[in-house]
């Protein structure tokens, strides 16, 4: 249980590291849904941990504030999906203008993905209030992911730089979302107690390494790509050259 | 339970992906050694031979609907092995241009910063090219636009990195 708890503590101590060095580093200002996130979550763990030490009250209020902070928690992650998109089409907008076509297409694909799954898979323990939840979790995991992978495709296929802290955004929550798919699709079909607590050990941990990754990608230097700026004279003047003949062709 | 599986799978499948694009992105860009043996590679000729639609309706008269057609889908995946060179070439541009943007010289990084924005919208020609090569060597009977506006575009970008060159050259001297 111990080390459960400690499980449960740690991913949220390091957000919280990680917003620390946000606001020094001033990175509030370019991301300011993901530190909203971060702080939301630590207050959020801070919250749930004082209804869960308070012996008055019930599991049913504890499943409710559980409910209503998840709720938050999944629209801001919405927003930090939105803010790492808008940061890798920001000097770009005419490449935004093509994106956006395919980024709606896209969201609508997968919000019509995540409907069909939940209506002609919907678990086991659908009709109850978490069974249904784990249901619609699973369909909200498979949108946010499956945007994230659709955006990483989009900017390798265009060979967009899309370098540093906002890559480690969007992998983190991509993970995220990644295990929600699985874990949720999970709890919609197993009612064993067993089980679940397997299962919150699982989340627990994934959401550690989606925390070492943000703080991992805040901490490394930021990568130069000097390609152009350190060319020699003899370089450009090949460069030209083979220019020239090209076009002359 | 089976469907709880096929989730499993799916959600694995999605983190394979990440990992993947978490790896590659920590490899740098070929550079401009990379972007000048991609022109080199480029046989501009042949590939316009490759796409001209007069050529395709000589062939078109000249040959019988079933040769036509093995000769078509031929011509398509040849013309497709240029399109994905041209797109490997115009991801380089794309990082060539993105890093001149950085340049303390403001002529350079807006030069940059035009090969970027034209090896981007290249970049979207040939996927575009692609994906109508591809229906060629599926349906190679049915009649297809040109693809001029790709070597159009080509045309564009080399030209604007080759500005930057010569502002380059200058700034050498």
């Amino acid at each position: 249980m111990t080390g459960h708890i400690l499980l449960w503590i740690s991913p949220h101590v390091l957000l919280a590291l990680v917003a620390i060095l946000m606001y020094q580093r001033r990175l509030y200002r370019d991301f300011p849904f993901f530190w909203l996130y971060t702080l939301y979550e630590t207050c959020e763990f801070v919250l749930l941990y004082a209804l869960i030490s308070i012996r008055t009250v019930t599991g049913q209020q504890y499943t409710y504030a559980f409910l209503v902070t998840l709720v938050i928690s999944i629209s801001l992650r919405f927003g930090v999906i939105r803010e790492v998109s808008d940061h890798l089409f920001r000097e770009r907008p005419f490449l935004k203008e093509a994106a956006r076509g395919s980024l709606q297409w896209t969201w609508a694909l997968l919000v019509l993905a995540g409907i069909a799954c939940a209506v002609f898979a919907p678990g086991e323990d659908g009709g109850r209030l978490i069974g249904g939840l784990a249901v619609i979790n699973r369909g909200i995991g498979i949108v946010q992911c499956g945007l994230l992978v659709f955006l990483m495709c989009f900017a390798r296929l265009l060979g967009l730089a899309w370098r540093g802290f906002a890559f480690g955004i969007a992998l983190g929550v991509g993970v995220l979302s990644g295990i929600d798919i699985a874990t949720y699709a999970i709890r919609a079909q197993l009612v064993d107690e067993g089980w679940m607590r397997t299962l919150n050990l699982f989340t627990t941990g994934s959401y550690l390494i989606c925390s070492l990754i943000w703080l991992g990608y805040i901490l490394a230097p930021e990568s130069k790509t000097s390609v152009v700026t350190n060319v020699a004279g003899n370089e450009v003047d090949d460069w030209n050259r083979e220019l020239q003949r090209w076009l002359s062709s | 339970m089976i469907t709880a599986w096929i989730f499993v799978a799916i959600a694995l499948f999605a983190l394979a992906l990440l990992t993947f694009f978490a790896t590659r992105n920590r490899t740098h860009p070929a550079g401009i050694d990379g972007a000048i043996s991609m022109i080199r590679s480029i046989d501009m000729e042949a590939f316009r031979n490759l796409v001209d639609p007069a050529e395709e309706e000589f062939l078109r008269c000249a040959l019988s609907a079933k040769e036509f057609r093995v000769v078509k889908r031929k011509r398509a995946w040849a013309a497709l092995a240029y399109v994905r060179c041209a797109g490997r070439a115009a991801v380089l541009f794309a990082s060539a241009g993105q890093a001149a943007q950085r340049n303390s010289d403001p002529q350079i990084a807006d030069s940059g910063m035009q090969i970027a924005h034209r090896a981007l919208r290249l970049r979207l020609h040939t996927l575009q090219a692609s994906l109508r090569l591809l229906g060629q060597v599926v349906l190679p009977g049915n009649g297809n636009r040109p693809l001029v506006s790709l070597i159009d575009e080509y045309e564009k970008t080399a030209q604007t990195l080759l500005r930057l060159g010569r502002l380059r050259n200058e700034q050498h001297v």
